[in-house]
């Protein structure tokens, strides 16, 4: 019973965050390459701060194998998009997309460190094949075509692999833990 | 007349038994093959080669990498960062995978 109403929470949640930047493509399809460039960020900053919950709560040793590497490749993407925006003279805007992934953000966290220690991987990684679908969709759907400038493009295009392989990752250790 | 041609006839044939002989003990030079690691992918994932060959495996991502032997772990790469890359002299067919992103597979098969 818990369990169906934590995946109606996730599956609610990732719901609302493809909605909200679809809609928001919609209504305005103009986001600048500055613009894109602060959602590609902010996106990959989200995942390192659960992940770092993750490092500090987890026991299990695939979750915590899974974070370490979500730190690692989301830092290496943050990187190439920093590198790359410094070479194009580019500072990242913050806007509505942005912004909208940082407040579902706070709502995950908070339910990240509430999840009693039983839960926590559980909770954790539905929120990661959760939060992987949904930027991969916001990726190919508004990111990519929204970008004008044609290395952002292909940056945003060579990451997508790397989302989908996080998302398989994360649906092999979503297997494993519910099993516990 | 006839001993005239004896002689060389006779030379011809040695140089070309020293040939034949050559040519049958001489085991084909090992090869080198390059496997790219390219959008988390093994480039080609399968690739064929002979007892003895050399193959390289090089890391033309910004995510680090590996290579690993997939059933026992017999045989790892360290972590290749991006541009490192890591060789191995194969002996048997294997299956590999990148330990650090699971669904990243390869094969290696010995002739
Ligand atoms: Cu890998």
């Amino acid at each position: 019973m818990r369990t169906i109403k934590r995946m109606h929470i996730l599956a609610g949640m990732t719901l609302m965050l493809i909605g909200c930047l679809s809609a928001y493509s919609q209504e305005n399809p103009k986001l600048s390459d500055p613009e894109v460039a602060s959602v590609a960020v902010v996106a990959n900053q989200i995942d390192i701060s659960y992940a770092e919950i993750a490092m500090k709560r987890s026991k299990n040793k695939d979750v915590l194998e899974f974070a370490q590497r979500m730190l690692t490749d989301h830092k290496a993407v943050i990187e190439q998009a920093v590198a790359l925006v410094t070479k194009l003279s580019v500072t990242p805007k913050d806007n509505a997309v942005s912004q909208s992934l940082l407040e579902g953000a706070k709502e995950t966290k908070k339910m990240l460190q509430k999840a009693s220690k039983k839960k926590f991987d559980q909770v954790y990684i539905d929120n990661e094949v959760a939060y992987h679908e949904a930027v991969i969709e916001a990726i190919k759907n508004l990111l990519i075509p929204e970008s004008e400038n044609s290395e952002l493009k292909e940056l945003l295009t060579n990451v997508l692999p790397a989302l989908e392989a996080h998302l398989e990752h994360a649906k092999m250790v979503q297997k494993k833990v519910s099993k516990y | 007349m006839k001993k005239r041609l004896l002689v060389p006839g006779f030379l011809v044939l040695f140089v070309f038994m020293g040939m034949g002989y050559t040519a049958l003990n001489k085991t084909p030079e090992p090869k080198t093959h390059i496997v790219e690691i390219k959008k988390l992918k093994f480039i080609p994932a399968e690739l064929t080669v002979k007892k003895g060959d050399t193959v390289i495996w090089i890391n033309k991502d910004f995510f680090p990498h590996d290579v690993t032997e997939e059933k026992k772990g017999a045989w790892s790469s360290s972590t290749l960062q991006k541009g490192e890359s890591w060789k191995k002299v194969i002996t048997e067919s294997s299956d590999y995978l990148c330990n650090l992103h699971k669904v990243m597979k390869g094969k290696l098969i010995v002739m």
